[in-house]
């Protein structure tokens, strides 16, 4: 399906991020977020990504964390997704370090209802063990990307 | 008996935390045997709205949620159990056992 490649592929996927917190690592990943043209700001969305965190944290456990911010930078809803060098400190649900990051970036304007579904879909995957433990197996991009394109959405509105 | 459950899910942001909790309802409402319909609030506005015929029907209402629910009008009269997002995420067996407890009281 074009608009799942699309949405996401190998230019949103880090393997071994080299960040030294929370903080670093957002930045960086927004920092990708602008080379590849989905947003316009990258200081400007990860101010407002970190807006978000101050609300309540999105490490959700599991070693996992979904930061995520509207932002008017936003051009079009996207994703990036990152596995970390190290255990990053994120005040977790349960309190462990993280080491996956998935940075969602949704703008202000309501357009793009395409992806907004696809995050939506993806949010849901993550309470799903199978999909989260094959996240944590694969350590190549194109694994992940096979793992991305094995739960996407087909049959969700059973 | 099983029971029967109809839920509301939403967040601050409405991407990733109504859906996420949506999930868990149902992943733990199934293993445990009860029938669960769950209606999200998102960003993508109100999604798989609840019929008015399964609220009536319904042992026990959860809301989910970490902000205002959208056409709570329809809840009237119902016993309606209350969570946050992240609590659901966290513990959705927890959230499902309280709703359960809540609607034997």
């Amino acid at each position: 399906m074009s608009e799942t490649q699309d949405f996401i592929n190998e230019k949103n996927i880090i393997i071994g991020l080299d960040a030294t917190d929370k903080e670093d690592a957002i930045f960086k990943m927004s920092q990708v977020l602008e080379k590849n043209g989905d947003i316009c700001d990258a200081k400007k969305f990860y101010q407002d990504v970190l807006y978000r965190e101050s609300l309540t944290t999105t490490g959700i456990g599991n070693n996992i964390a979904i930061p995520h911010g509207k932002s008017d930078t936003v051009m079009q809803p996207s994703l990036i997704f990152a596995k970390s060098k190290r255990p990053l400190q994120w005040n977790s649900l349960d309190g462990q370090p993280v080491e996956i990051i998935f940075l969602m970036a949704v703008g202000t304007a309501d357009s793009g209802k395409e992806h907004l579904r696809m995050l939506a879909h993806l949010s849901g995957n993550l309470m799903n063990d199978d999909f989260v433990k094959q996240i944590k197996d694969a350590n190549k991009t194109q694994d992940i990307l096979d793992v991305f394109d094995e739960f996407k959405e087909d049959e969700d509105n059973e | 008996m099983s029971k029967k459950i109809v839920a509301v899910t939403a967040c601050i942001a409405g991407i990733a935390h109504t859906y996420m909790a949506a999930e868990n309802l149902k992943k733990y409402a199934k293993k445990a045997g009860y029938e669960i319909k769950v209606e999200t609030q998102g960003a993508m506005g109100i999604e798989n709205q609840l019929k008015q015929k399964d609220i009536d029907e319904a042992d026990i209402v959860i809301f989910a949620v970490d902000t205002t629910v959208s056409k709570a009008e329809r809840f009237e009269n119902k016993n309606v159990f209350k969570v946050g997002t992240s609590e659901v995420v966290k513990n959705g067996k927890a959230a499902i056992d309280g709703a359960i407890a809540a609607a034997q009281q």
